[in-house]
């Protein structure tokens, strides 16, 4: 009883012809009407007006259009760390299927439950989505360039030059947690609202840690503008991360929790509360929280990129062009900040994979207990190298790590305390053979 | 002072007055028509005042929601809308913040408020959401002083600002260079640096006194549990 | 219960570097990239059903699948089960219905009227089979279960028995080991010995 023509369109579909050819089709035809219109846009590329809007508008489709292959990749790397193969049913090795999810999504029934507060619930999926994708305003993307058709121009492909750049993604990340929180309050359901209350108070606590290590840094560079951070580690080729490890750790972390990423997903723990906050919500909406989740991801990654990966830089240890600004050195630097950021999405991937959720109370304790007292005295050390004019001499900054790392081990091993909070001294277990 | 002025600043008491809960629901309606009344001559006001001012418009917009959100941070019966106009009002303020250049200010008001305090009293309002509003989120204390109090206030900055001479009116902010956080910082830590540390211990004695309070003795730990 | 039956544990001192967690996280990550890489693993394990099976991979794991249920038959040919409903009270999505009535046979006290199995609600955990003690239900290898309507799905007594019928030969029943009373229906209970497989 085997219906032949859906095998046979499925066949077509699963054809590596198929989506490489119509990937080759598109790519063509897109760089041709680039080619043919370069004339018209010529003079908005060279506008340090135009040039940052083009810029917006370009970054967040692709950021956009990314969340939905971060989708599939993370469904990929799921089932490769399984044993399993991930989605490979739609096109070719699967690769359909970010176009098959995002029509399931908008063809299916969006329900409003009848004793929801109505507007939040409707405003809660658009401002997680608003606030997750605003952060990217001030990535320095690929630094500056000077146009072959326009030598005395310097266009940025920075959205925003903001004199306060971190504290901007401190702002942008602080406010992430209201869609949360509202979908958790507007649902009316007690298990949402587990969702909401947990995510509150777990985005309180590591804005902690995320602000200690960002201090780290700023005391290093001593600039809060995220191009000037990028520009200082490209021109010494000393990445922060080399510099300021166990702060990257912190801020690592810190991005995990502030993204509601495995292993701190407490506020929508399938097994204790259904989905959490985002239970009552179905098709676009869902969708649009979704979609909020691995923008908030991209932009955690890329502000970790910019801060201690050396943003654009291509090479560590090496200043290759640092201080270029031809066209072709911003391809290079784009593709390599790109590379950085999909590293990064995929250690987030790797990680949920690996580790389990944690419990409320261990959460906790790892941001009050762990994570602030090992950043109050990283800051304390800091500062002292920053007094000392210390703070970007490699051996001083590997020295006041290792002399933290060191604090935090023996901590460990006097306290008898793991850093989840658990006790050494539990008491026996009985176990009564069947 | 033109009469426009004192006309819109009276609509707005008057209209505030009405509307606050705790007066009957008619009433209410009525004082949100005088409002929009008051919105609408304020509207009309700013589009002839800066009708040759496109970069004008955003200003013009940031206060008119800032101000309609502060309305109805006063007005809603529902707590948790009042923190979300709130959210809105901060929001707002801080756009026309980053107009004027005070790029710290705007950050700092973001963090701390949107970001921190709004985000707590959120947490506070929906765990103590019960199943019918209480009488304190649907009647406002004292309407009559509280509106007469804020039409004084708002008169008197009006008057001054309308009493300033017209070059002063028109005067662009001054554009400030080099880094926004270095000019807030380098004052902060020389010339008022007394007052900044005084600031600091208030803090800290701030938070000493929260923990002590917070902290309840151990034996009636569990009984304050209910 | 004696002395010497309680186990006593004590959980490992965990070290220094344990409590920190982060050289397990970095451990944990190894695991996972190797499972990542490791493709022949992967192939090994996954079976592609459409176009390929687990009969045609050499019966993959299918001598312990879980799926479609059977009834089976005894010796005699009639329906094993005794209606003791133990299988729809251990049954966790209540997906069993049993009537059960008077036995015709004299060796036992009930048998089932009606058995029903609703196979969409069933999660195929295999409890049921765990709870009888006559060995009468019995989960098959079989996996390919296709209807077009809900109804068709709810299995009932003689579908059961059908399945048995086309099972038996990959899965034969085997003397129920929990009772003494040995292979139910007609037999000296000397004859019965438990544990010893037997083609029914």
């Amino acid at each position: 009883m085997q219906d032949p023509v859906v095998f046979r369109v499925e066949r077509i579909l699963r054809s590596p012809w198929l989506i490489f050819g119509a990937g080759a089709v598109l790519a063509g035809a897109l760089a041709l009407a680039l080619w043919l219109l370069f004339p018209l846009y010529k003079g908005l590329l060279a506008d340090p007006f135009w040039f940052p809007i083009l810029v917006m508008a370009i970054m967040l489709n692709l950021i956009l259009s990314s969340t939905a292959i971060c989708i599939l990749a993370e469904r990929k790397i799921a089932g490769f760390t399984q044993d399993r193969f991930g989605p490979n049913r739609v096109g070719f090795w699967g690769l359909l299927q970010p176009l098959a999810d995002g029509l399931k999504f908008l063809l299916k029934e969006d329900i409003i439950p009848t004793q929801v507060d109505k507007p939040l619930f409707l405003l809660a999926p658009a401002m997680a989505l608003i606030i997750s994708l605003s952060g990217f305003a001030v990535i320095p993307w690929a630094g500056e360039v000077r146009w072959p058709w326009a030598p005395d121009t310097l266009v940025s492909t920075q959205v925003a030059s903001l004199d306060i750049g971190v504290l901007y993604v401190l702002a942008v990340a602080s406010l992430g947690v209201y869609g949360v929180v509202l979908a958790g309050y507007a649902s009316n359901n007690k298990y949402a609202f587990y969702g909401g209350v947990r995510a509150a108070a777990q985005m309180i606590s590591y804005e902690l840690p995320l602000g200690l290590g960002l201090l780290c840094l700023l005391l290093t560079s001593g600039s809060l503008r995220l191009e000037e951070v990028v520009r200082q580690q490209a021109q010494s080729g000393m990445w922060y991360v080399f510099l300021h490890p166990l702060p990257f750790l912190l801020i690592l972390v810190s991005s995990f929790a502030e993204a509601n990423r495995v292993p701190f997903d407490l506020a929508e723990a399938e097994q204790e509360l259904v989905g959490g906050f985002h239970t009552e919500y179905s098709s676009m909406k869902f969708a649009l929280f979704f979609l909020a989740e691995y923008a908030h991801m991209i932009t955690g990654s890329a502000v970790l990129v910019a801060l201690f990966c050396g943003g654009w830089a291509p090479l560590p240890f090496s200043s290759w062009l640092a201080d270029s600004t031809a066209w072709w050195a911003l391809l290079i630097k784009l593709g390599a900040y790109l590379a950085k950021v999909a590293v990064c999405i995929g250690l987030f991937m790797l990680v949920r994979w690996t580790i389990p959720r944690f419990r409320f109370d261990q959460l906790m304790r790892i941001a009050w207990l762990s994570l602030v007292p090992v950043g109050i005295a990283l800051v304390a050390g800091t500062a002292t190298l920053t007094v000392l004019g210390l703070q970007r001499t490699w051996w001083a900054c590997l020295g006041l790590n290792l002399v933290a790392l060191l604090g935090m081990l023996w901590t460990a091993a006097r306290s008898g305390r793991t850093v989840t909070g658990r006790q050494d001294d539990l008491p026996d277990i009985h176990v009564e053979p069947a | 002072m033109p009469i426009l002025l004192i006309l819109m600043l009276v609509l707005g008491a008057v209209g505030l007055f009405l509307a606050l809960p705790g007066g009957r629901a008619d009433l209410s309606r009525l004082g949100l028509l005088v409002l929009a009344i008051g919105a609408a001559l304020l509207v009309a006001g700013l589009t002839q005042q800066l009708a040759g001012e496109p970069g004008q418009a955003l200003f013009a917009g940031c206060s008119l929601v800032a101000l309609l959100a502060a309305l109805r941070v006063v007005t809603h019966r529902k707590p948790v809308y009042s923190a979300l106009y709130f959210v809105l009002l901060v929001v707002a303020v801080s756009i026309l913040l980053v107009r004027m250049q005070a790029e710290f200010v705007f950050g700092a008001l973001l963090i701390v408020y949107a970001g921190a305090i709004l985000v707590t009293y959120l947490f506070v309002i929906m765990l103590a959401q019960q199943a019918r509003p209480a009488p304190y989120d649907t009647r406002s204390r004292e309407p009559l002083w509280g509106c007469l109090a804020g039409f004084v206030l708002l008169t008197q900055v009006a008057a001054y600002v309308y009493r300033r001479p017209a070059s002063e009116q028109a005067a662009v902010l001054p554009r400030v260079g080099g880094d926004a956080i270095l000019n807030v910082a380098t004052p902060l830590l020389t010339h008022y640096v007394v007052g900044l540390e005084i600031v600091g211990v208030l803090l800290l004695a701030a938070l000493v006194g929260a923990i002590a309070i917070a902290r309840r003795p151990a034996a009636t730990a569990d009984e304050g549990e209910d | 219960m004696k002395e010497e039956d309680v186990l006593v544990l004590q959980e490992p001192r965990l070290t220094a570097a344990e409590r920190l967690y982060l050289p397990q996280i970095l451990d944990g990550m190894g695991t996972t990239l190797r499972h990542m890489f490791d493709l022949g693993r992967r192939q090994e394990t996954v079976c592609q059903y459409p176009e390929d099976t687990r009969e045609g991979r050499g019966e993959l794991r299918l001598a312990t699948y879980r799926g479609v249920h059977r009834l089976n038959k005894d010796p005699d040919g009639r329906v094993a089960c005794v209606a003791c409903f133990m299988c729809s009270t251990a049954c966790p999505a209540h997906c069993i219905h049993i009537e059960a009535g008077e036995s015709p046979w004299p060796d036992r006290e009930k048998y089932p009227v009606k058995f029903e199995i609703d196979e969409l609600r069933c999660i195929y955990c295999g409890m049921c089979e765990e709870a009888c003690p006559v060995d009468a239900i019995k989960l098959t290898p079989n996996y390919e279960l296709v209807g077009r309507t809900r109804a068709e799905l709810i299995f009932d007594k003689a579908k059961l028995l059908q399945v048995f019928e086309e099972t038996k030969a990959v899965k034969p029943r085997k003397n129920p080991a929990v009772t003494d009373y040995g292979l139910t229906g007609g037999q000296p209970r000397a004859v019965a010995q438990p544990n010893v497989e037997r083609k029914v």
